[in-house]
């Protein structure tokens, strides 16, 4: 019952430039593995005569996150590439609470008259005794 | 009171002197007499006062915290056979709603329902998506009954399973190193992998002795 969240990545870079070598490899070697290895993400790899090499994540929440390949070795792109297929696509800040429940109380919230014997078998000053 | 002639001095000075052993021992057995005696005393006042009635209830007469009778032990273990047996009856016909876990993970105790999520700082060994079994359940309990172990509960008992959603790394994190007027600063961005549970079922199974 596990969806990823990744849906897809693009690889845009360019055939001739010198900081997009990491790419090409990766995309001569390890894009075919990759591929297999994460059958529920699609892969588009388009060289393209533009800037600096990018690496596109699209998320199904449609966050897209863009991250730079320029020198970068074919290694390190497919760890980058496995991180991104392991992360949602909620941004990344400071997160309060490290849990999170729809139902944080089973047994009833606790106040501050829980487990206090009810008023009706105290023996007080006021109470008349029964 | 326990009175026992203790010989114990002989013993302690078996290679002293032995005019003094015999002192120490006279003066023991008179010290011995003296208690007797004071004792059959003290116990002599103790009946005459009973006798007239109860002894004068001060403020140390009985210790300030309240006095709990224990039940007795064979009660007790029918009272708690009988309370096993029923909560397994309702284990077995699964009349409990929503179950709760207190569960150790990570190095943090974690209270955990169905369906919720927690997050790590650190990196698990399991892809995402994979399903995990989580052992080490301090506590299980539901609207009626709660299970406690000492400290840990059996693994035939109960059944935690989580699946790894997801493996990202924190926000960046500054670290600075600052010394006033030395020309001193170091800064340093910290990114620590983290990963996401999420906790898919609690299940119990009816297995108490």
């Amino acid at each position: 019952r596990y969806v990823r969240q990744l849906q897809r990545l693009q690889l845009l870079f360019s055939p001739t430039a010198g900081d997009a070598r990491g790419a090409r490899q990766f995309v001569e070697e390890a894009a075919l593995d990759f591929a297999r290895q994460h059958p529920d993400v699609v892969l588009y790899i388009s060289p393209r005569f533009g800037p600096a090499p990018l690496l596109l994540a699209e998320y199904l929440n449609g966050t897209v996150r863009e991250e730079l390949i320029a020198n970068k070795t074919s290694e390190e792109i497919i760890q980058l590439a496995t991180k991104l297929a392991g992360q949602s696509g909620l941004d990344i800040i400071r997160i309060r609470k490290p849990f999170h429940t729809d139902n944080p109380s089973v047994q009833g919230q606790w106040h501050p008259l829980t487990n206090k014997p009810s008023a009706l078998t105290i023996r007080g000053p006021r109470l008349q005794p029964q | 009171m326990d009175l026992t002639l203790r010989p114990a001095a002989n013993f302690r000075f078996r290679g002293g002197v032995i005019a003094m052993a015999a002192a120490v021992t006279g003066l023991r057995r008179r010290a011995a007499a003296f208690l007797l005696s004071s004792a059959v005393r003290h116990q002599s006042s103790q009946s005459t006062s009973l006798q007239q009635g109860l002894v004068a209830k001060t403020s140390l007469t009985s210790p300030p915290w309240p006095e709990v009778k224990l039940p007795d032990p064979v009660e007790e273990a029918k009272y708690h056979a009988e309370v096993v047996q029923k909560v397994n009856k309702m284990i077995a016909t699964g009349q409990y709603g929503r179950l709760f876990a207190v569960v150790h993970f990570a190095s943090k105790q974690w209270k955990i329902t169905g369906e919720d999520l927690i997050m790590m700082d650190n990196v698990l060994e399991a892809e995402c998506g994979d399903r995990i079994r989580m052992e080490k359940v301090l506590l299980v309990g539901a609207d009626d009954f709660t299970l406690i172990g000492r400290p840990l509960l059996g693994k035939d008992l109960v059944r935690v399973e989580a699946t790894v959603i997801e493996k990202t790394e924190s926000w960046p994190k500054f670290n600075m190193r600052f010394w006033k007027r030395h020309n001193y600063q170091r800064k340093k961005i910290i990114v620590n992998p983290q990963t996401v549970l999420r906790i898919n079922t609690i299940e119990i199974f009816p297995c108490l002795s």
